[in-house]
């Protein structure tokens, strides 16, 4: 489990984070909803220890980061953090390289998937192939948990579409996941768990089925509850 | 370690085609630059010896021998060496720099990689350290190519034959860059070295305070150097004649030693509870 435990954090004299709180169970997707600039990737990026957080705790089954959470948990930022020169095959070489946790019959079975070429340079790939390859390589590690920021953002349907899919399949199977999203309609369906962001707070948090099937009410339309209080 | 040896490729293979292009340009300017010295020097003899009907030995005495000093005061021989410095001393900056900024932010997968942090600042540092010894040794066999060259290019009478050690006399940063003692290799690596880990953690202070941090990066700069010089600055003005040389040696080795220490700990630190994507 992730547990995030009333963080904080201060860009300059702005208090982006005013002590956030949630948890993310293994085997279900748990999605950061808020506006722009609300804290969702500071969020992300605070669990991963990309950003130093001022208060609070965030500890990852029990533990905090260190070195060895990274064959645990992988971020897939809404960027590609590969090289542009590489080709995909010297990306997924690279992650080879250094992570116990590379499968590589999942990579391939991921470059299957979203039928990509292996020798494509990553500088040459559009913004939804860009998209997938991100998502292959975090995907093809044997982690637990999965934090995905925007994985839809500026993509075309048909690659929304493909990546949506792969939530449903059994590549997402048995991890935690924590998504940020605008595209909340894609992927309503497939979440278990929604955390509403505003204002460097938790407004609210809630399973979604618990709200669809006690109150009748979509994600959405919680969501549009919470903005018009 | 594995990890560390996997980064340092890494980061090698990423400067590589620079590295190449240095190289080449080191070896072509020097290498041409003294095939035209030599060819000016000779055209120059036989002007003055078979047109103005002078003798060799008053040529000589006007123009002097031949020898690979005369390459090396040139810029066909500094220019490329001052080239390859410059390089790598923006390369300090760039080999992290260009991890956070541009379209692919490669910071992202290097601090999330299941290795020590460290690894990633200790790899980079060693990619400079290992490009410049590169460069030195490359420098040290092109001496000896010359020296066998310029016996192929000009006449025995004409010429002036240098050992290793008086052609990189005849230039004077040579005794920083080729030091003719280990101890003195010590001192110029070591310090450049030291050098090279305070400057790295003065970025990570940028990459970790942004604005602020270039005031804190600076001030830490000027605080290395202070602490660096101190034991100079103690026998110089408070303790004038007080420290034998071998003891100003020692001391001067363990500020380098305190700087380079404390350096690799912030850099450590900063990676670990401060750094910023």
């Amino acid at each position: 489990m992730i547990e995030v435990r009333e963080i904080t954090k201060r860009f300059g004299r702005k208090e982006v984070l005013k002590g956030v709180s949630f948890t993310a169970e293994k085997g279900e997707i748990t999605c950061l909803i808020g506006v722009n600039g609300v804290g969702k990737t500071t969020v992300m990026n605070a669990i991963m220890n990309l950003t130093p957080i001022q208060s609070g705790e965030i500890l990852i089954d029990g533990q905090k980061i260190n070195k060895r959470s990274y064959e645990k948990i992988m971020f897939i930022p809404d960027a590609i953090t590969m090289l542009p020169q590489m080709t995909i095959q010297q990306a997924m070489q690279f992650m080879d390289d250094f992570y116990e946790s590379w499968n590589e019959k999942r990579a391939k079975e991921l470059l299957d998937f979203f039928k990509l070429e292996e020798g494509n340079k990553i500088s040459n790939l559009s913004k939804g192939n860009t998209a997938k390859i991100n998502l292959l390589l975090g995907l093809a590690l044997d982690v637990d948990y999965l934090l995905m920021d925007e994985p839809f953002s500026g993509i075309d349907i048909f690659s929304r579409e493909q990546i949506a899919d792969v939530f449903t399949s059994h590549l997402v199977e048995d991890r935690g996941v924590i998504i940020t999203t605008h595209e909340i309609n894609d992927i309503e369906h497939l979440i278990d768990k929604v955390v509403i962001l505003n204002d460097g707070t938790v407004v609210k948090s809630f399973y979604t089925e618990e709200v669809r099937e006690k109150e009748g009410k979509s994600v959405i339309d919680v969501l549009r509850e919470v903005h018009l209080q | 370690m594995t990890n560390f040896f996997k980064l340092l490729r890494f980061e090698l293979d990423r400067f590589f085609k620079l590295y190449i292009v240095l190289i080449v340009v080191t070896i072509v300017s020097q290498l041409a630059g003294l095939v035209i010295i030599s060819k000016l020097y000779m055209r120059r003899a036989r002007e003055e010896i078979v047109v103005n009907q002078n003798s060799m030995e008053s040529f000589l005495e006007t123009y002097g021998q031949f020898s690979l000093a005369n390459l090396t005061h040139s810029l066909w021989f500094f220019g490329p060496i001052a080239l390859c410095i410059v390089s790598l001393l923006i390369y300090v900056f760039f080999i992290w720099y260009r991890d956070w900024f541009g379209k692919n932010t490669f910071i992202y997968r290097l601090l999330m990689l299941p290795t020590e942090r460290l690894n990633v600042y200790l790899a980079k540092a060693m990619t400079i350290f290992t490009m410049v010894l590169g460069l030195v040794s490359l420098q040290i066999v092109l001496i000896y190519l010359e020296m066998n060259l310029v016996r192929l290019l000009v006449p025995r009478d004409f010429r002036l034959d240098l050992t290793i050690h008086e052609v990189i006399r005849s230039f004077d940063y040579f005794n920083i860059l080729i030091p003719d003692s280990f101890l003195g290799f010590l001192i110029s690596y070591g310090t450049g070295l030291m050098a090279v880990f305070v400057l790295f953690t003065a970025i990570l202070i940028e990459r970790s305070y942004r604005l602020k941090g270039v005031f804190i990066g600076g001030l830490y700069v000027a605080a290395s150097f202070f602490v660096f010089i101190s034991p100079l600055i103690l026998s110089e003005i408070f303790l004038p004649r007080f420290f034998y040389p071998i003891e100003m040696f020692l001391l001067e080795v363990f500020a380098g030693l305190i700087v380079m220490t404390g350096a690799i700990w912030l850099g450590y630190y900063l990676l670990n509870k401060k750094i910023r994507v």
